[in-house]
């Protein structure tokens, strides 16, 4: 059953065409990763589905319900939470505060609920402090402890990623989307990761995209990994076919390679 | 609840733990590793610094509480008041400007809204005499309803947008309650006088509340320290929750706010609604006050006064509000006075000298040639045979009656104080690029220069003077420490 | 005027005054617009550029002797408080640049604004200062006979007002040439473009930023200048409002966008002439106001904006 349906998506910025009639579906539960050099689209793809762009044409789904049109706010609010390539944390609020303030969506405490300390407001409050303490204990020992109320630019590099996963996740989505979230970590966080990725599927049942280059990590995790390349897609299916389909390694390292090969 | 220490436990082998460089551990105790200041003044700032915030809130409110008991006086009183509207505004200010990180330049003109509007209903003018309970709560919810119509254009209220618009709001304020004093209306033959133009409304009523007449500002400064009171506490509650976080989450980064599903849009609204509704509520309070309103005051000094109060605190810090409307109320007060004003001069002067030659030696030494360049210009001009103005004419404060046996006043205060003052601006500007040499050389020579066109020329001119050091102060503190003076180091990435 | 309010020949005297204002407004405009595009900030001290530009045109005029005992021929005059005047304010906003922006590149897009308040508190209240708060006249009638000019039927065209708006095409044609063909120009579009990748290009982005400046700057100057001779009256709170209505044809036309600033600022002209000579006086600055409110409802990024990609 398809969690995400992308059916003919295209955008196009002036001249350029960033994705050219993408069709992509991921189902529940699946793990999916896109690779593909750089400029390929991938994280246009990513804008796309989030409502950072708007696609000029096609169709994106979620769980059968229309997220062409709808803001970020709206969409993630459907149920698709990102993180990004570059890291964007609210890096001046405490960790804690940063998971927090992305349960916004789904709380409802107003102004003057807060601003009067009614009760309601208050067991909300609770409530959302308690539920970004269990995300963080996620990540097990690393994020765990004193650190919580430190502003989130003391984290080292490999923490914010996890932070940022970690505040996704309070949005309470249905599907992931991960940008490379092993980017810049050292083989043994890099490994952590794809466990962590994994039981974010095991544990929280969730649906999710990944874009990556570390091929380690897209081996290790993938049900199923898409090649795009100037926004097409050029290869779909396990990891082994993908990696070793002469279009991908054209895209990679140019003809003359692919035919070598 | 799982703290590092376990994990160090764990790995009871390890003598300890080696923090390297990007682990957390070793960032998050960056303040520990900050070479401190030493020498009395830093000790000073760093027991100041261990005062927990609600002592230090007490201490202010005690403060507030023990001045009106304390004096009657109309003056102080009236200070008073001016400063807890400046708290007003500020607070308010600092909703919009410090936490949703929106440039609101209208700022002022909702101030000027809700006091025109108080006005109207509580005069003649129209002959409207509305109770207090029922017309400042009108008038707060429509200038909150103003504040949403002229953020709407701005849909997406990107910053810069906002600015135009409420800069400009600001400006249209100003201009139809100067011209509405006769309009004609389509339907009418006879034109209405509603605003009273320039001349403004007088006679307006005062506050009466639980059945009690407000007579003097001592009712007034109450009222204002029970607002203040409440809304300290519960700003600071909106700060800590839901709304709050998500204000902050704005003016981080809103595209990850976003991304996180915050509605960013109709928090930004929200905030600035808030705003103008402050601001509201205040200028009902001064136009009560006052028992009477006129336009001037509403518009671009008020403004930069408020915003300078916010930043000066450290914008997004509540106490910092506290302290910026402090500084900025009370420093044009203080300054009005052209003897307070020389001596804080002085003071000033001393303190960046103090700071730009550190060691006892150098500092004397500056002071000397500060002292030769007087007795050097002095002769300059005896030999030119510049006329001098009598000492009793320019020597009016203590300081000046001190140095009026060095300093050779001329005669043409317009001409020379004019001279030195281009001469004092391009000297500085110089004085930026000099090599250290030449600084050190130059130094008293713009010191003297300062002193000069200050006893010449400034001295004379406290309004444009004020505006002057407003301005200069605006400019240093932010190439200095935009964070603010009480505001943490943000960490910014662009 | 005798023959009335509705008769043609004022409509068309007032869509001459109306591009004579625009022509300022425009130039006003254009050093908002190339600020804005490279810095991406508001500089609020422009309008007190363009002051301090009219004030040096002023001393220029009376240095020379003044409009009724020049020492030199009236051409040559004018020519030289043009050029004095574009000269000293486009070093003042060199000086500015250096000052209260430069520091704060890095910081958050409040602190310029904060200090861009500051300068024009400065240079407002120096010039105070300086030259008094009395309101100063540049008395042109003596340069240029008011008879003299362009009959069109009713409407006349006096000769400073053909001046100042050949002056002011002049200025936008150089200026278009000056973008689009030197080198700083060239330089100046790929910063506004992506500063970074401009850095990485080599760049130097501190001296184009203050080429930017200056051409800004004394683009207010002459402006300045044009309004002294024009409007006669020169003051010290003159750049405050003159500051918004350039601002506002700049964000009319599509902030960043030069053609933009042009159109925007000859919009802002005709509809100010026009609501003060049909509607209301007092109320001109109300109505511009709506037509601003207008524009940013219809078309948000104003009417030559470019649509905005946010990179991610």
């Amino acid at each position: 059953m398809a969690m995400l349906e992308l059916e003919k998506v295209r955008i196009s910025f002036g001249a350029l065409t960033t994705l050219d009639d993408l069709t992509l579906h991921v189902n529940k539960g699946e793990i999916v990763s896109v690779i593909g050099p750089n400029g390929a689209g991938k994280t246009t793809l990513f804008n796309v589905i989030t409502g950072v762009y708007r696609p000029d044409s096609g169709s994106i789904t979620l769980d059968g319900q229309n997220l062409v049109g709808k803001d970020p706010a709206k969409v993630t609010r459907s149920g698709v939470a990102r993180t990004f390539q570059n890291v964007r944390l609210f890096l001046n609020m405490s960790v804690i505060e940063n998971v927090m303030a992305a349960t916004f969506g789904h709380t409802h405490a107003g102004l003057f609920s807060s601003a009067l300390g009614l009760p309601r407001s208050r067991r909300e409050e609770a409530d959302v402090r308690e539920q970004a303490e269990e995300l963080l204990r996620f990540f097990g020992t690393r994020l765990t402890g004193y650190r919580w109320e430190e502003p989130a630019y003391s984290l080292s590099y490999a923490n914010r990623r996890r932070l940022e996963i970690a505040r996704a996740l309070a949005t309470k989505p249905k599907v992931l989307l991960l940008d490379e979230p092993a980017a810049g970590m050292n083989p043994k966080e890099t490994h952590e990761i794809t466990e962590v990725v994994e039981r974010l599927r095991s544990e929280k049942g969730l649906t999710i995209l990944i874009i990556e280059h570390d091929m380690h990590v897209v081996e290790g995790v993938s049900d199923r990994v898409v090649a795009l390349d100037h926004g097409v897609k050029i290869a779909e299916g396990d990891f082994d076919s993908v990696a070793t389909h002469p279009a991908v390694i054209e895209a990679y390292l140019g003809r003359k390679a692919a035919e070598t090969k | 609840m799982d703290t590092p220490q376990t994990s160090a436990e764990d790995s009871a082998g390890r003598a300890e733990v080696v923090l390297g460089i990007g682990t957390d551990e070793w960032v998050a105790r960056h303040n520990e590793r900050l070479i401190v200041d030493s020498g009395p003044l830093a000790r000073l700032k760093d027991t100041a610094s261990k005062i927990p915030n609600l002592v230090r809130w007490l201490l202010v409110l005690l403060i507030a509480v023990a001045v009106p008991l304390g004096t009657s006086n109309p003056y102080i009183m009236r200070v008073g008041v001016n400063l807890g509207l400046f708290i007003l505004l500020s607070y308010g200010l600092n909703i919009v400007v410090g936490y949703a990180g929106l440039l609101d330049l209208g700022y002022a003109a909702f101030y000027g809204f809700g006091a025109y509007a108080y006005a109207l209903v509580s005069s003649d003018q129209l002959g409207h005499h509305w109770k207090t309970y029922i017309s400042v709560p009108i008038i707060v919810v429509a200038t909150a309803l103003l504040g949403f119509l002229v953020s709407l254009p701005s849909r997406r209220l990107m910053g810069d947008y906002l600015a135009i618009v409420t800069l400009f709001f600001g400006q249209v304020f100003v201009q139809v309650v100067l011209s509405s004093d006769s309009i004609t209306f389509p339907w009418a033959t006879d034109s209405i006088d509603i605003t009273g133009g320039s001349n403004g409304i007088p006679a307006l009523d005062p506050f009466v509340l639980f059945g009690h007449k407000f007579l003097n500002a001592k009712d007034y400064y109450w009222l204002l320290l029970a607002i203040i009171v409440i809304l300290t506490l519960t700003i600071t509650r909106i700060n800590r929750t839901r709304i709050g976080r998500a204000w902050r989450t704005i003016r981080e980064d809103s595209l990850a706010a976003q991304a996180m599903g915050i509605s960013i849009n109709r928090l930004k609204f929200m905030a600035f609604i808030v705003g103008a509704a402050l601001a509201g509520l205040a200028g009902t309070i001064l136009s009560a006050v006052q028992g009477a309103v006129f336009v001037n005051g509403f518009d671009l000094p008020l403004l930069t006064l408020v915003y300078a109060a916010i930043i000066l605190g450290g914008s997004g810090s509540l106490p910092g509000a506290v302290m910026g409307a402090i500084v900025m109320s009370l420093l044009p007060e203080f300054l009005r006075v052209p003897s307070y004003s020389e001596i804080l001069f002085f003071v000033v002067l001393i303190l960046v000298i103090g700071a730009m030659r550190r060691s006892i030696k150098s500092f004397a030494i500056t002071l000397l040639g500060i002292f030769v360049t007087g007795i050097i210009v002095r002769g300059i001009f005896l030999s030119l045979s510049v006329k001098s103005l009598p000492r009793d004419e320019w020597a009016t404060g203590v300081i000046g009656r001190f140095l009026s046996h060095w300093l050779f006043v001329p005669n043409n205060r317009l001409l020379w104080g004019n001279a030195s003052f281009v001469l004092l601006i391009a000297l500085i500007a110089y004085l930026t690029q000099a090599s250290p040499t030449i600084k050190r050389i130059l130094l008293p020579v713009a010191a003297f220069l300062g002193i000069f066109l200050w006893e010449v020329r400034l001295i004379q001119q406290p309004s444009t003077t004020r505006q002057l050091i407003i301005g200069t102060m605006l400019i240093v503190l932010m190439v200095t420490k935009p964070q603010g003076f009480l505001g943490k180091a943000r960490v910014e990435v662009l | 005027m005798d023959n009335g309010v509705q008769s043609v020949d004022y409509f068309g005297q007032q869509m001459v005054n109306g591009i004579t204002l625009g022509g300022v407004y425009a130039l006003i405009a254009l050093g908002y617009t190339l600020v804005y595009g490279v810095l991406q900030i508001l500089n609020f001290a422009h309008g007190d550029v363009y002051m301090i530009g009219a004030f040096i045109g002023f001393f220029v005029m009376v240095g020379l002797g003044g409009p009724s005992h020049a020492v030199v021929p009236v051409a040559v005059m004018i020519f030289i408080m043009f050029a004095v005047s574009m000269l000293g304010s486009g070093l003042l906003g060199i000086v500015i640049e250096k000052f209260a922006y430069r520091p704060l590149r890095n910081s958050p897009r409040i602190a310029p604004l904060i200090s861009a308040l500051g300068v024009s508190l400065l240079l407002q209240n120096g010039a105070l200062l300086l030259f008094s708060g009395s309101i100063r006249s540049y008395d042109t009638s003596s340069f240029v006979p008011i008879t003299a000019g362009i009959h069109l039927g009713g409407v006349t065209i006096d000769g400073m007002r053909i001046l100042v708006l050949v002056l002011a095409l002049i200025l936008m044609f150089g200026l278009s040439r000056w973008v689009n063909g030197t080198q700083v120009g060239r330089a100046m579009r790929a910063i506004a473009f992506d500063r970074d990748a401009a850095i990485m290009m080599g760049i130097n982005v501190d001296r184009v930023i203050m080429w930017t400046f200056f051409v800004g700057s004394a683009l207010a100057g002459a402006a300045g200048v044009m309004v002294g001779l024009v409007f006669l009256r020169v003051y010290s709170y003159m750049g405050f409002l003159a500051g918004l209505k350039g601002f506002t044809a700049a964000v009319v036309g599509g902030i960043g966008s030069i053609p933009g600033a042009m159109l925007g600022g000859v919009l802002l002209g005709i509809a100010e002439s026009m609501t003060s000579a049909y509607l209301s006086p007092n109320f001109s600055d109300a109505i511009t106001f709506l037509l601003l409110i207008a524009v940013m409802l219809i078309k948000p990024r104003g009417l030559l904006g470019r649509r905005a990609i946010v990179k991610v």
